[in-house]
């Protein structure tokens, strides 16, 4: 498992990571969600070793990445894909790292049969294209079959066809055990992969827990839009059936926003308040938008 | 140890421009043997009958230095430039152990470089020379150089690899490196020759045993070769020291 505690890193003036805690469970797919430039590179970077924080710790199975007996057989990490040789088969790419994690050099092979790139396995990888290398990348993190993986956005650059693929891979390995931390700047790209989310905006923890969690976070209302609105409002104030918006507000457009029923309840208060309508309709604030209005940046003036 | 040596040697013997220095440095020494041994008697050269020239003739097996300079730098920055660094991290995340790997195997490569180009170099020498009148040296002397050569390149390798390691910009390194060796130290070794000796050029020149007389300019004199290689030693624990204190350090990003 991936312990982060209290994780903190700045880049000169800048807060890359501001006080961040969240662990990922063995088991489990755990999505680390933000937008671009909220810290989740750093932050993989820091679990990793790579980068040294400038407070706090992270830990994977209770130990500092330096200090971990066998790296590679314990962490699997693939971050950005360009990062290899061009020169260089990607076989070769994986030898290199295979001699150096004291792993068996057959794991080259073995791994990128493991991706579908057995085919590709003599070629060099300057000649690959971005999901070739998302896939290299991947192999790259198989090489020891660690218990834990830490992906940094290895949807990037993938077809949908390999979207498909990566979505049922990482199901597969959570479901043997494994911890897999996943990070991602779309939503929608891991909503079916995930079991849990961590959200991070400008460094800091914006929320975190399953995605049953966070669909609670999203809300319905019915939008409604009639010359007599003022006579809607009361009539729906009074209650339809004994059935009452939970909250009532008037949209930039003049139409009513009602909260708390469904559109059929303010169809039947506009008959009764003979109210003449000329728009009723349901809307659904989805993941995504949850999602933005999470992470997005508060303008001026908001509270935050 | 043994795996990150392996991983290390893999790292340069699966790309290209491994090769391509080597072979550059090769010809290097070629071209250096033919050009000295036709040129000489010409006006103003040495003529082979003097001991000196043809020192310098066998001598020439060491004139690629700064290709293998630049093949150990490569073999540092290209983890940078190409940011398989983090990889390189990643597997071996105690990195003064990376560096220590790196400097052996370019240490090795350098040893070998040196003992190829001897072999090219004393033989087309010895090819040259046969149809043409020319002073002997002893068997001493050549095995003095061969050992001079290979020495000097697993050292210059080295360097290379701790200049890399401290610039970490390929092109800046390699810039840096060869402005260094062509120019800067060549002016230090002609105008200041008390200084120039000490400089890792000057020390090459005292390791490799060409110049008999050992002078330097007109006044100072080279290093013996076993101060010479000393003194290049010195630069290269110095240099890597330096490196694994700072640079090796950073934040990988």
């Amino acid at each position: 498992m991936i312990r982060v505690e209290r994780l903190s890193k700045s880049f000169g003036r800048v807060r890359a990571v501001d006080d961040l805690s969240f662990t990922a469970e063995p088991g489990a797919v755990t999505g680390f969600l933000g937008p671009n430039g909220a810290g989740k590179t750093t932050t993989m970077r820091m679990v990793l070793g790579l980068v040294r924080p400038d407070g706090g710790t992270a830990t994977v199975d209770g130990r500092p990445y330096a200090e971990l007996a066998d790296p590679l057989r314990t962490v699997g990490a693939a971050l950005e894909a360009s990062r290899v040789h061009p020169g260089r088969t990607a076989r070769d790419h994986l030898r290199v790292l295979c001699l150096a994690g004291g792993l068996p050099v057959r794991r080259a092979d073995e791994t990128l049969e493991l991706v579908g790139l057995q085919a590709a396995a003599t070629r060099r990888t300057g000649e690959f294209s971005t999901g070739m290398r998302q896939r290299l990348a991947l192999a790259g993190a198989l090489l020891g079959d660690p218990r834990v993986l830490v992906l940094d956005e290895p949807a990037n650059g993938l077809d949908p066809e390999g979207i498909v693929w990566l979505r049922g891979f990482l199901r597969h390995l959570a479901s043997t055990g494994r911890t897999v931390l996943v990070s991602s700047h779309v939503l929608a790209e891991v909503e079916q992969t995930v079991d849990r989310v961590v959200i991070v905006a400008r460094g800091r923890l914006v929320r975190t827990g399953t995605l049953s969690d966070l669909h609670e976070g999203s809300t319905r209302r019915v939008v409604v839009r009639s010359p007599d609105a003022a006579a809607l409002r009361a009539m729906l104030d009074a209650g339809v059936d004994g059935q009452r918006p939970t909250a009532m507000d008037v949209g930039d457009d003049g139409e009513l926003l009602v909260e708390g029923v469904v559109p059929a309840v303010v169809g039947r208060a506009a008959l009764r308040a003979g109210a003449e309508l000329h728009e009723l309709r349901e809307e659904r604030t989805d993941l995504e938008e949850v999602f933005l209005s999470l992470t997005q940046d508060p303008g001026p003036g908001a509270a935050s | 140890m043994t795996g990150l040596l392996r991983s290390e040697l893999l790292k340069v013997t699966s790309v290209r421009m491994t090769r391509g220095l080597v072979a550059g440095a090769v010809a290097f020494v070629v071209l250096n043997v033919v050009a000295l041994v036709l040129a000489s008697g010409q006006p103003g050269v040495p003529k082979l009958t003097e001991e000196q020239t043809v020192r310098s003739v066998f001598g020439a097996a060491g004139s690629a230095s700064a290709l293998v300079l630049v093949l150990g730098i490569v073999g540092a920055t290209t983890e940078y430039r190409h940011e398989t660094i983090t990889a390189t991290f990643l597997a071996t995340p105690r990195r003064a152990r990376v560096l220590t790997a790196k400097l052996a195997v370019h240490a090795g490569l350098g040893f070998v470089v040196g003992l190829a180009c001897v072999l090219l170099g004393y033989v087309l020498a010895a090819v040259l020379l046969a149809t043409r009148t020319h002073a002997s040296v002893s068997a001493g002397t050549l095995v003095r150089i061969a050992l001079g050569v290979a020495l000097g390149y697993a050292i210059y390798a080295a360097l290379g690899v701790c200049v890399g390691a401290l610039v970490r910009n390929q092109v800046a390194a390699i810039i840096g490196a060869l402005l260094w060796v062509v120019l800067i130290e060549a002016l230090v070794v002609a105008l200041a020759p008390t200084v120039g000796r000490w400089l890792p050029g000057g020390a090459l020149t005292g390791l490799l045993e060409t110049n008999p007389a050992r002078t330097v300019g007109s006044t100072g004199s080279y290093l013996t070769p076993a101060w010479a290689a000393l003194v290049l030693l010195g630069y290269g624990v110095l240099f890597a020291v330096l490196a694994a204190r700072t640079t090796l350090r950073r934040d990988v990003t």
